[in-house]
C-alpha cells in the first residue's frame, strides 16, 4: 500500500532528530545504527499497521467507498509529501544550525515578507484545490447514477442497541422485516432511508461506504453498492457494520453484517421469507411460548390464530408494569448468521446461553432488564421450554 | 487562601490543574488497559463510558485550560510591565470558583453517579430517559460552575492586556504570548456564553421538563450539536493558542534571534481565532446536513490550516540561521512544532468530507486530536513550564532528568497515538470498551497501551524533578539570556514586581536593554534591586473571594441535592459580593 512513507515518518524521522539534536557528536556508527532500527521499526509498522480486514477502509467494495478512499489516497501522498517538506526543513535547521562553541551571535532577521506571502499562498491554493475537489466528491456521491440499474430501497431503523431492516418492495407485496443482518444484492445500488427510534447512532459499513448519522426525528439518505468486480471471494460475501456514534452502555456491542449475495440467492431469500413452520408439536409449544413469552416486544409474522392471541394476552396479563421496547422480528431468525447484533454466531448452542442468561453476552440489553421471565425467578423458562423456543425459531427437527 | 498576589496564583492553579492530569491521565490508563486485548472484560462497559467521558472533561476543562490560565497568572502581568491583574480579587475568585466547580464535579465518583454521555454529551443521550441517574447533572452543572471562572478570568485578563501595559509597550510590541492570551480570552469570553445556554437548556430537560432536546416532544438533538461545536470549536483554539505564544516565546530565546514574521505570527493568530467560529459543523459532516452545508464547512475548514501552516513556517524561521541550544524547554518547544505538523496534517485530511466519512468517530480522530492536545498543547506546556520555573521558584530543574524526561513522553506520545491513525483506518470506531479479534486491531492497541506506560513514567519523571529542584542550586535572575521582560527582575519576583514600571524599548526589550549595556561597558548581571515592600501600594489579601466562591458553588450544589442549599448558596454569595464591594478600596497597583 502507499502506506510507507507515512508510517516511516512517525517512527524513523523523529529518533533520527534526537540523535543529531545530542548536545555532542557522537560516531557515525552509532548513527548508522539507529537508522537501520528506524527502517526496521518502519518496516515492522507496515507489517501490522496496515490491513483489509473486517472494518477496514482500506479494501473498497464498491464505488461509494472507492471514491472515498481514492480522494484520502491522493490526501496520504500530498501529507506524506508536506510532512516530509516540513519536517525536513525543521531537521535540517536544527542540525545545520546547532549553536557550536565561541558561535558569535547570529543574524537578527526579523522576517521576509516576500517569502512570507509565498508561504502564506502555496498552501492556499493547495487547500483550495483538495477542497474543490471534495466538493465535486460530495455532490457526486449524493446519489445512484439515475440511468444505473433500479436500486433496492431498504428502510433502516436504529434501536438500543440494534439494526432494524426493512424491504417495502423486495417481497411481491409481502412485508419484509430483518434485523442486524441486511442481504443485499451485488451490482444493484442500494438507497437506504436511516432512522432512529431513541438516541442518535450512526450507520457505518466501510467497506461500503462512510458514516451516516441515525437522528430521531430525522430521515437520512444514503446510498452504496457493492461491485462483483471488487470482490474477490465466492459470493455470498459478509461484511461488518457496526454503530459508530455513542449511544449509551452496550454502543460497542451494537454491530451488524451485510451479506452479498447474486441477485437470484436475493430473490430465493425474499421470496421463502416467513415465519418458521409449526409441524411438530415441539414447535406448536414453542410458538405458544413465544407468544405468551416474548411478544411484548418481539414479533414474528405470520396468521393470527385464537389459541395465539389467547396465549398473548395471557403474556400482556402478567406482563405487570413493564414498559415493553421495540425489539427485533424474529420471523427469520433461522437464516441469520449471528445473533444479538452480531456479537455471537447463531447456533442452537448460543441461542440457548443468550435464552438462559442475556447479560452474560451482551451487557446492558433491555431483554433481561425489562422481560419478566429474567425479572422474576418464578416467571423464568425451563430447560425443557428453552429447547422448545429454540427448535421453533430456528425451524429445528 | 486569601491571596490576590498573581503569582501565588498562578502557583494554586498549576498545583491544582497538574493533580487533575495525574487523575485524568489515571482515567487513561483505565482505557487504555482495558482495550490493550480483544473482547477483554477488565472493566464493564459502564465504566468504560464513565472513563473516556471523565478523562477528556477533566483534560479540556480541569486541565490544560487552567494550565494555560496558570501562566497567563503568572507572565502576563510581568511580561506587560504590570504589579499585578487588573482585579486581583477578581482573580482569586476565578481560581476558587474554578476549583470548587472542578470539585463538585468529582464528587460524582464519590456518590457512584458519573458522567458517562462523553465530553461532547451529544443530546438526547443526555436527557432523563436514556441517562436516568445524576451524572449528567453532575457534568452540565459543574460546567457552568467552571464557566463562571473561565468568563471571569478571561475578562481579566483582556482588561489587563489592554489596559495595564508598561509605558512604550505598543500592541506590536507585545511578546506573543502576550498577543495569544489576549485572543485566548476574548475567544472565551464569546464562546462560554454558547455553551452556557446550551447546559442550561440541558439541565432544564433534565430536571425541570422543558424539551429542548427531546424529539418525541417537539425538540431537536441536533440543536445540542450545533450549540456544543459553536463553542467547542473555538475551545480547540482556546486550548492550542496559549502553547503556541509559549512556543513563540522559547524558541527565538534558544535560536538567539528575534521571532521570524512577528506580524505574521501576531495576525494568523488572529485570524485563526475569527476563522474559528466558522468551521463547527466539520464536527458534524455525518449528521446529515446536506452537500451544500457540508461544502462550505470543507472549505473553511481547509482554509484555516492556512494560518495554522503560517506559524509553522515561522518557527522553523525562527531556527533558520540561529545558534539553537537545546535546553529541556527548547527540546519541548521543538516536539511541539514537530508533533503539531502531524495534528496540522490529518486536522486537513478531516477536513475532506467526504474522505471524513470514513475517518468520522473513529480512532483516526482521536490520534488527531491527541497530536493536536498532547503533543501541542501540553508539549507547549512542559516547555512553558520549564522555561519559567526559574523565574518562579528562582532555582533550576535538572537538565538531565529534563532531557530524560523529554525524551520518555516524546517517545511515549508516538508509541501511544501514532498506531491510531492505522486502528481508525482500519476501522476501529471510538468510544467502543471492546472489540472482536476478528477485526485485526489487537496488535495496534497493544502497542498503545504500552506506549501509554512510557508516557507515564515520563510524568512520573516530571514530579520527581519537581520535587528535586526544590534542593537544588539558585539561578540568577535571567538564566536563559531571555527577552522578555519578566527576566529583568528578581527571581522570585518580588510581591510588586517591579520596582520601577520600566520603559519599553522594543520588541525583545530585555535583550535591547542588555546589548545597550553591554555597548555602553556596564554589562547587566543583576536583577531590579529591591525596594522596601511597604513603599508600594499592593492591593491587601480579601477573603471575600473564596467566601462569594463557596456560595456560587453552593448554588449549583444544590441542584444536584436539595435546592434549599442553592438558596443558603445565593444568600452567602450576595454577602460576598456586598462584603466585596464594601472592603476598603485597594489603589490599582501601579498608580502611586
Amino acid at each position: 500500500m502507499g502506506l510507507s512513507p507515512f508510517r516511516r515518518a512517525g517512527s524513523l524521522s523523529k529518533p533520527a532528530a534526537s540523535n543529531s539534536s545530542e548536545p555532542t557528536g557522537r560516531s557515525s556508527s552509532l548513527k548508522n545504527r539507529s537508522v537501520i532500527f528506524g527502517l526496521l521499526a518502519a518496516l515492522f509498522l507496515f507489517a501490522i499497521g496496515c490491513t483489509k480486514d473486517g472494518m477496514s477502509t482500506w479494501d473498497a467494495y464498491g464505488p461509494v467507498a472507492q471514491k472515498q478512499l481514492d480522494l484520502f489516497n491522493v490526501l496520504l501522498w500530498v501529507m506524506v509529501a508536506v510532512f516530509f517538506l516540513v519536517e525536513g526543513a525543521l531537521l535540517y535547521a536544527i542540525i545545520r544550525y546547532r549553536k557550536r562553541p565561541g558561535q558569535p551571535k547570529p543574524p537578527q532577521i526579523h522576517g521576509n515578507t516576500t517569502l512570507e506571502v509565498t508561504l502564506t499562498i502555496i498552501p492556499t491554493i493547495l487547500v483550495l484545490g483538495l477542497g474543490i475537489w471534495s466538493v465535486f466528491t460530495l455532490f457526486d456521491l449524493q446519489d445512484p447514477d439515475p440511468d444505473g440499474p433500479t436500486p433496492l430501497h431498504v428502510n433502516v431503523t436504529a434501536h438500543q442497541w440494534w439494526f432494524e431492516f426493512e424491504y417495502p418492495d423486495a417481497g411481491n407485496g409481502k412485508k419484509i422485516i430483518t434485523a442486524n443482518e441486511l442481504r443485499i444484492p451485488v451490482d444493484r445500488p442500494i438507497t437506504l432511508q436511516l432512522e432512529s427510534d431513541d438516541v442518535i447512532h450512526s450507520f457505518w459499513v466501510p467497506k461500503l461506504a462512510g458514516k451516516l448519522d441515525m437522528v430521531p426525528t430525522r430521515k437520512n439518505n444514503m446510498w452504496f453498492q457493492a461491485d462483483s468486480d471488487k470482490i474477490d471471494d465466492e459470493l455470498p460475501v459478509t461484511l461488518y457494520g457496526q454503530c459508530a456514534e455513542l449511544c449509551g452502555i452496550a454502543h460497542a456491542l451494537m454491530r451488524f453484517r451485510v451479506t452479498v449475495m447474486e441477485q437470484a440467492g436475493f430473490d430465493s431469500w425474499a421470496a421463502a421469507y416467513g415465519p418458521p413452520p409449526t409441524n411438530s408439536a415441539k414447535a406448536k409449544a414453542g410458538q405458544q411460548l413465544f407468544a405468551a413469552n416474548c411478544t411484548l416486544c418481539h414479533t414474528i409474522d405470520g396468521p393470527d390464530d385464537p389459541a395465539l392471541s389467547a396465549s398473548r394476552l395471557t403474556g400482556f396479563l402478567t406482563g405487570g408494569d413493564i414498559t415493553p421496547v421495540p425489539a427485533p422480528n424474529l420471523t427469520d431468525l433461522r437464516t441469520r448468521s449471528t445473533l444479538a447484533a452480531g456479537i455471537i454466531d447463531l447456533s442452537e448452542t448460543s441461542l440457548r446461553d443468550w435464552l438462559r442468561n442475556p447479560e452474560d453476552i451482551k451487557a446492558g440489553n433491555y431483554m433481561s432488564e425489562r422481560a419478566v421471565l429474567y425479572q422474576n425467578g418464578a416467571a423464568s423458562l425451563t430447560d425443557e421450554e428453552i429447547d422448545a423456543l429454540i427448535g421453533y425459531l430456528l425451524d429445528l427437527p | 487562601m486569601t491571596t490576590v498576589d498573581h503569582k501565588r496564583i498562578a502557583i494554586l492553579y498549576g498545583v491544582t490543574a497538574f493533580i487533575f492530569l495525574l487523575i485524568g491521565g489515571l482515567e487513561a490508563g483505565v482505557i487504555r488497559m482495558q482495550l490493550a486485548s480483544a473482547d477483554n472484560d477488565l472493566i464493564g462497559a459502564g465504566r468504560f463510558n464513565e472513563m473516556f467521558t471523565m478523562h477528556a472533561t477533566t483534560m479540556v476543562f480541569m486541565v490544560i485550560m487552567p494550565l494555560g490560565v496558570s501562566f497567563f497568572n503568572f507572565v502576563i502581568p510581568l511580561a506587560i510591565g504590570a504589579r499585578d491583574v487588573a482585579f486581583p480579587r477578581l482573580n482569586a475568585l476565578s481560581f476558587w470558583i474554578f476549583l470548587f466547580g472542578a470539585v463538585l464535579m468529582h464528587m460524582s465518583f464519590v456518590v457512584n453517579q458519573v458522567p458517562d454521555a462523553g465530553w461532547f454529551s451529544y443530546a438526547n443521550l443526555t436527557e432523563k430517559p436514556f441517562s436516568p441517574n445524576r451524572g449528567l447533572d453532575f457534568w452540565s452543572i459543574s460546567l457552568l460552575v467552571m464557566g463562571v471562572a473561565s468568563v471571569a478570568g478571561a475578562l481579566n485578563f483582556i482588561v489587563t492586556i489592554i489596559n495595564m501595559r508598561a509605558p512604550g509597550m505598543t500592541f506590536m510590541r507585545m511578546p506573543v504570548f502576550v498577543w495569544m492570551t489576549l485572543i485566548t480570552s476574548i475567544l472565551l469570553v464569546l464562546a462560554f456564553p454558547v455553551i452556557t445556554v446550551g447546559l442550561i437548556e440541558l439541565t432544564l430537560d433534565r430536571n425541570f421538563g422543558t424539551h429542548f432536546f427531546i424529539p418525541a416532544e417537539g425538540g431537536d438533538p441536533i440543536l445540542w450539536q450545533h450549540l456544543f461545536w459553536i463553542f467547542g470549536h473555538p475551545e480547540v483554539y482556546i486550548l492550542i493558542l496559549p502553547p503556541m505564544g509559549i512556543v513563540s516565546e522559547i524558541l527565538p530565546t534558544f535560536s538567539r534571534k528575534p521571532l521570524f514574521g512577528y506580524p505574521f505570527v501576531v495576525f494568523s493568530g488572529i485570524v485563526i481565532g475569527i476563522m474559528g467560529w466558522a468551521v463547527w459543523s466539520h464536527h458534524m459532516f455525518t449528521v446529515g446536513l446536506g452537500p451544500v452545508a457540508n461544502s462550505v464547512f470543507t472549505i473553511t475548514t481547509m482554509l484555516i490550516a492556512v494560518p495554522t501552516g503560517v506559524k509553522i513556517f515561522n518557527w522553523i524561521g525562527t531556527l533558520w540561521k540561529g545558534a539553537i541550544e537545546f535546553t529541556t524547554p527548547m527540546l519541548f518547544a521543538l516536539g511541539f512544532v514537530a508533533l503539531f505538523i502531524i495534528g496540522g496534517l490529518s486536522g486537513v485530511s478531516h477536513a475532506v468530507s467526504p474522505s471524513d466519512f470514513q475517518q468520522q468517530d473513529t480512532y483516526y480522530i482521536v490520534a488527531h486530536i491527541h497530536y493536536v492536545l498532547f503533543g501541542g498543547s501540553m508539549f507547549g506546556i512542559f516547555a512553558g513550564a520549564y522555561y519559567w520555573f526559574p523565574k518562579i521558584t528562582g532555582r533550576m530543574m535538572d537538565e538531565t532528568i529534563g532531557k530524560i524526561n523529554f525524551w520518555l513522553i516524546f517517545i511515549g506520545m508516538n508509541l501511544t497515538f501514532f498506531p491510531m491513525h492505522f486502528l481508525g483506518l482500519n476501522g476501529m470506531p471510538r468510544r467502543i470498551y471492546t472489540y472482536s479479534a476478528e477485526l485485526g486491531w489487537e496488535n495496534l492497541n497493544r502497542i498503545a497501551s504500552f506506549g501509554y506506560i512510557v508516557l507515564f513514567v515520563g510524568i512520573l519523571v516530571f514530579i520527581y524533578n519537581i520535587l528535586k529542584a526544590r534542593n537544588s542550586r539558585r539561578v540568577s535572575h535571567d538564566p536563559w539570556d531571555a527577552p522578555g521582560l519578566e527576566w529583568s527582575i528578581a527571581s522570585p519576583p518580588p510581591a510588586y514586581n517591579f520596582a520601577e514600571i520600566p520603559q519599553i524599548q522594543g520588541r525583545d526589550h530585555y535583550w535591547i536593554v542588555k546589548e545597550k549595556a553591554e555597548a555602553a561597558g556596564t554589562p547587566i548581571t543583576e536583577p531590579e534591586a529591591l525596594v522596601d515592600p511597604s513603599s508600594i501600594h499592593m492591593p491587601s489579601p480579601s477573603y471575600w473571594p473564596i467566601f462569594t466562591a463557596v456560595g456560587v458553588t453552593l448554588i449549583g450544589g444544590g441542584l444536584l441535592s436539595h435546592y434549599a442549599l442553592s438558596f443558603v448558596g445565593g444568600v452567602i454569595a450576595m454577602m460576598g459580593v456586598i462584603g466585596w464591594s464594601n472592603e476598603p478600596a485597594a489603589a490599582p497597583s501601579d498608580h502611586h
